[in-house]
């Protein structure tokens, strides 16, 4: 039975009994987040198995001798590739959804209401973003590393720095498609539908040369190819990556923008 | 201790205080220049029909929506401009709210407790949920979520509980559980607007209500008040051939048709009787209340016997908002 009136006193005589620990709003929200993302099957299937169990399948299909169609190890250009495969489906599956569900459920409305700071969810959902690829991330390429062997890296810093601003900018378009779609099942439509095409034309499919010129034309200008071109270039030695480093940093600044603004409690 | 102890705060009286709030959606005006004040230590209900402007209201107290027109304080503070001093101090349940499927209970209050938080094992304790610590929130009954709002409303101490529409779709006994709830936070001096279209819910929690209807208020006061000057009549039922004829006759019967004419002449000349009318074997006396009372005297001094199925409706807050609605130019319950 309950009981308020009777035992609130009693309740703050014994607070010392069992307080929660005292971080920030901020800090409270991005463990909760990051706690419940691992209990997230979408996130668990899309982010951390689905690229690479693509990877193992894929990684194999083309040899390991550099031709014609694969200035590098085939298996290496996919190793590196996937790794954008982690940051798109993040961007594009995972955080739409999430977002979209709060939204549709009122979990935003009840931060809000709650007193949360103005910027605390996008700090949050920034953080958990760079969180998921962080795990992800690494792990792709740990499962990559006995079965294929990992790419040597050529350009570190490049390769940071695209890691880095391809994750902002797709966190952002994740951020922001879940703050426009009106509902969980259409964030997971729009993303997948976002996502897919992506994935097969610029980062994890066929290699560029063998499609057809139209087709090519399409996906270099994707801004998921732009990332891993940005990442997959200086990583592999086959370019400075400098221009869709560029071009991902430009949609980075924009998304963000209106992922920030959208999001403010 | 004494509630006030939990409140480490200036008082501020009136809690909440509107002149003139005006909001318009797309063109349509969903509260218009509304004028309210929600005393300290007092449960405020908002009543009205479905889109009467109540939780339009609520959320531009709590500075979830931007008013177009008018003033508010609440606690003293402007809600959308001072909303991150104002929000900490206000608890609130809001309609249509919820939180995410897999976070445990443990979790959600860790996750909502502040620098004022109160003990939170007390308070699970309290709200009979400390068995459900680990429990997902959507593992959790409709009222046990409705009871883990009510802990969450409460954690930090709150100096006003906003609850909306807190019992929505929950069976009569979780209702009552809730209704517990918030009849003890009644008794410990916190102030509540308690904004429900559940009118045996407002009437059974609130000290004072305000009836709404397209953005307005119509009228306020207690609840008592409220039926009183909108719904004054009660209506007596009862069978007509076993009350009146007092030998069960059958319908028809020639002793019975005289014995049922002269009764209800008795009855219409009872004090407080307004009418009288007959419907299939049923007599309704209407009157005031104290037309309760002398149609009972006059079944026991006739010698007849009480009726089984005697029935006596009673008006109720219900009755008031209805008549109030119909009675309001331009509006419809």
């Amino acid at each position: 039975m309950m009981t308020v009136a009777a035992t609130r006193p009693a309740a703050v005589a014994t607070s010392e009994a069992e307080q929660p620990r005292r971080r920030s709003v901020t800090r409270r929200l991005l463990a909760a987040e990051l706690r419940l993302l691992t209990r997230d099957p979408l996130t668990l299937t899309f982010v951390l198995a689905f690229p690479i169990v693509s990877m193992l399948i894929i990684g194999g299909s083309f040899g390991t001798e550099p031709d014609e169609v694969f200035p590098v190890n085939p298996s290496h250009w996919y190793v590196a590739s996937y790794f954008t495969v982690v940051i798109g489906a993040t961007g594009l599956i995972m955080l739409p959804v999430h977002i979209a569900t709060y939204r549709e459920r009122g979990v935003l409305r009840r931060f809000a209401a709650s007193g949360f700071p103005r910027w605390s969810f996008s700090l949050a959902e920034l953080a958990m973003g760079l969180g998921a690829i962080a795990i992800a991330g690494p792990l792709l390429l740990a499962v990559a590393a006995p079965v294929y062997g990992l790419p040597d890296v050529e350009d570190p810093a490049r390769v940071a720095a695209g890691i880095v601003v391809a994750s902002v900018a797709f966190i952002s378009i994740g951020v922001l498609l879940g703050t426009l779609l009106p509902s969980a099942r259409a964030a997971q439509a729009v993303g997948l539908m976002l996502f897919f095409p992506s994935f097969l034309l610029g980062v994890g499919g066929p290699p560029p040369a063998v499609m057809s010129e139209p087709l090519r034309e399409i996906s270099e200008r994707l801004p998921l190819a732009l990332a891993n071109d940005a990442i997959r270039e200086p990583w592999l030695g086959i370019g400075n990556g400098t221009g869709p480093l560029l071009a991902t940093f430009a949609i980075a600044v924009v998304a963000t923008t209106l992922a920030a603004r959208r999001t403010a409690l | 201790m004494t509630i006030t102890d939990l409140h480490p705060f200036e008082p501020v009286d009136p809690v909440v205080t509107v002149r003139g709030l005006t909001k318009s959606y797309g063109g349509r005006t969903v509260v218009d220049r509304l004028d309210l004040e929600v005393q300290a230590g007092e449960v405020l209900g908002l009543i009205g029909a479905n889109g009467a402007g109540k939780t339009t209201t609520v959320e531009c107290l709590q500075g979830l929506r931007r008013p177009d027109a008018g003033e508010i304080r609440v606690l003293g503070l402007d809600p959308f401009h001072d909303a991150d001093r104002l929000r900490p101090q206000i608890g609130s349940q809001l309609q249509s709210s919820g939180l995410p499927d897999r976070l445990r209970v443990a979790e959600a209050v860790t996750l909502f407790a502040g620098p004022q938080a109160t003990d939170t094992g007390a308070l699970l304790e309290q709200f009979g949920l400390a068995g459900k610590r680990r429990s997902p929130y959507a593992g959790l009954s409709g009222g046990e979520r409705q009871r883990l709002f009510l802990v969450l409303a409460l954690l930090n101490r709150a100096r006003l509980v906003i609850l909306d529409e807190l019992t929505q779709g929950l069976d009569p006994a979780a209702r009552r559980e809730v209704w517990s709830a918030v009849a003890q936070l009644r008794d410990a001096g916190t102030t509540v607007l308690l904004v429900t279209h559940e009118l045996d819910e407002a009437e059974a929690l609130c000290e004072r209500v305000v009836a709404m209807s397209d953005g307005q208020v119509l009228d306020q006061g207690t609840p008592a008040e409220l039926v009183a000057r909108h719904a004054r009549e009660v209506v007596v039922r009862f069978a007509l051939a076993d009350a009146l004829d007092g030998r069960g006759g059958r319908s028809g019967d020639r002793h019975e048709t005289h014995g049922t004419a002269d009764a209800l002449q008795a009855l219409n000349r009872l004090p407080g009787v307004a009418g009288v009318t007959r419907d299939r074997g049923q007599v309704a006396v209407r009157g005031d209340r104290t037309a309760i009372a002398h149609v009972g005297a006059w079944l026991v001094g006739t010698g007849r016997s009480i009726p089984a199925d005697l029935r006596v409706d009673v008006p109720d807050l219900e009755s008031a908002l209805l008549t109030l609605l119909d009675s309001t130019p331009g509006r419809a319950a």
